[in-house]
């Protein structure tokens, strides 16, 4: 009887131990997603809209969410339909709704942007919520809600493009006309810095309409003939007589080292497979201790594999292969998200890929943009059947007016 | 004579349909998160625009029969082409998915961005903003375990 109330005992220090053995080795880790991280919508007095967000239990753990809303400014009513989320481990994400109503009659509305947040909190769940110190996490869902302004406004950012030396780079101004008029003509002049605030360059894109609402991307081409670094660009957009300057930071040749391919010869599922990653020094210095890292995701985005290259040295404008060997002992067959990360100093250059893997074959899609197509120059279908339209009516013209005639002369 | 007209007119009408239909860049796709599998039928490449008019357009190939495009959370519009024929207008749309993850262990703890966005966290303490950090997609930082961190989406 005293031995088995000793050994119930027992157990129940043995659980406790391993459960604090457990919980200091492994690291805790809290996560949460929430989709989309923003809705822009344009104001309309009186509307009412329902909106959908995503909650995303990233870790697939026993999490209790919290959820509440909150508005910079009163610029409508924002109603949340549940203020608490419970998930399980097997579920992956729950999608809620919320309302924003604008009141019908509120004409002194400030134009311009107002903001509105959806805040998910994840509540610790082994503790008193009083007693818990340790960092929790929180994630926003915003609402942007644009008034439009009475005149002329617009709303402009700047993409750069293969800004790389002695190419040419592309700069894009996308431009979202935010005013409740039309802009007739619109432009962009970028003013290009180095860091000391010496102007390098100056260019001009091209010119275009916009329509109340429309977002339109004003272009131009730029030769770089500038080192490698980071530049800052000051950007002019001129609206119909009106202007409006920002500035933002590019850099040039920021990809010294780029990834050329990947090869993987004789693979077979279960063993070892040999990845061959082709890399190309494009500095004109050499770069030492150069490594590849390989990352694939399985279907719940979660590390499934994590593989390290041994570390070359390249020297200056020349290319490299790299050898990385990947165990696929327990891999199932399937398509896998994964990232190539080639690391030099404190850089790095990565590509998104897909890994196709079957009993014995391993395919590997780059994912990513073609700067020229290789094909698609045919005729674009509207205009092809604006043709046959304009064909056809022709025909038919031509054949009522010849007959109008025959009928005339008889 | 009207007959013939008219017989005519519907033979031209039918050929163009059917070489329309037959000639017609044809796709199939899925969306995946931010990946987009294209399978071609008869495309030579896919061209994408964040414009609904295609200014700035960019091009992915077929290089074989399915393609894999990622794209950046936001709008796009894209066609199918070949050498024949240019497709309709399609629209995609790419959610964003702001995401923060804080792995602790005994020592200190790291906040990483697993979303797809930049994101500005802010860090609070009994309600008060104490501290902000910026972190791109995949980006990690050390921090203090403890306080509430609140994650949202930049630009």
């Amino acid at each position: 009887m005293i031995s088995r109330y000793k050994n119930k005992h027992s157990n129940k220090y043995l659980k406790f131990a391993l459960v604090l053995i457990i919980g200091l080795i492994l690291p805790a880790i809290s996560s949460l997603g929430i989709s989309p991280g923003r809705t822009s919508i344009d104001y309309d007095p009186g509307m009412e809209k329902d909106i959908e967000i995503t909650i995303i239990n990233n870790e697939h753990k026993n999490i209790e969410v919290r959820l509440y809303s909150t508005l910079h400014d009163e610029f409508g009513t924002l109603t949340l339909f549940e203020d608490s989320l419970e998930f399980f481990p097997s579920e992956d994400r729950k999608t809620i709704k919320y309302k924003i109503e604008f009141p019908g009659n509120q004409t002194d509305l400030e134009p311009g942007l107002h903001i509105g947040e959806i805040v998910a909190v994840q509540i610790p769940k082994f503790a008193e919520k009083d007693t818990f110190i340790g960092a929790t996490v929180a994630v926003v869902s915003q609402l942007y809600v644009y008034v439009p302004c009475p005149g002329k406004c617009i709303e402009a950012g700047l993409e750069v493009l293969d800004a790389e030396t002695n190419s040419t780079a592309t700069f894009i101004v996308p431009v979202i006309n935010r005013g409740k008029v039309g802009i007739g003509d619109a432009r962009a002049i970028i003013d290009i810095f180095n860091l000391d605030f010496e102007k390098k360059a100056t260019i001009q894109t091209d010119s275009l309409s916009i329509e109340p609402g429309a977002r339109a991307e004003l272009s131009a081409k730029w030769d770089v003939n500038l080192n490698a670094g980071n530049y800052l660009a000051k950007i002019t957009v001129i609206y119909d007589g009106e202007s409006t300057s920002f500035e933002k930071e590019f850099s040039v040749g920021d990809k010294l080292l780029s990834i050329e391919s990947i090869f993987v010869n004789n693979f077979q599922l279960g063993e070892i497979a040999k990845l061959q990653i082709l890399v190309e020094n494009r500095w004109n210095q050499d770069l030492d201790d150069v490594f590849a890292n390989l990352i694939v995701f399985n279907d719940r985005d979660q590390v499934m594999t994590d593989i390290k290259s041994s570390n070359e040295d390249i020297p200056a404008l020349s290319k490299k292969t790299l050898i990385a060997y990947w165990d696929t002992v327990g891999v199932e067959e399937g398509e896998y998200d994964g990232k190539l990360l080639v690391k030099y100093g404190k850089k790095s250059s990565d590509k998104n890929l897909i890994l196709k893997i079957s009993e014995n074959s391993l395919d590997i899609f780059g994912v990513g943009y073609a700067i020229q197509p290789k094909g698609g120059r045919g005729f674009d279908v509207t205009t092809i059947l604006l043709v046959v339209i304009i064909l056809l009516i022709v025909i038919n013209i031509s054949w009522f007016i010849f007959f109008r005639r025959l009928k005339g002369k008889k | 004579m009207k007959n013939k007209i008219i017989i005519g007119e519907l033979v031209f009408l039918i050929l163009i349909i059917t070489a329309i239909y037959v000639f017609y860049p044809k796709v199939d796709y899925d969306i995946n998160g931010e990946v987009i599998r294209f399978n071609s039928i008869n495309s030579d490449v896919v061209i994408f625009s964040e414009s609904p008019d295609f200014s700035n357009p960019r091009y992915i190939n077929f290089e074989n029969e399915e393609t894999y495009v990622r794209l950046d959370p936001g709008k796009y519009y894209w066609k199918a082409a070949n050498n024949f024929v240019k497709g309709f207008k399609n629209e995609i749309e790419i959610d964003s998915e702001v995401g923060l993850e804080i792995d602790k262990d005994s020592e200190d703890a790291e906040i990483k961005n697993i979303g797809n966005v930049k994101i500005n966290i802010t860090k609070t303490d009994d309600g008060i903003t104490i501290g902000h950090i910026i972190l791109d997609p995949s980006e990690s930082e050390k921090i203090e375990d403890k306080g509430e961190y609140i994650g949202r989406q930049v630009e």
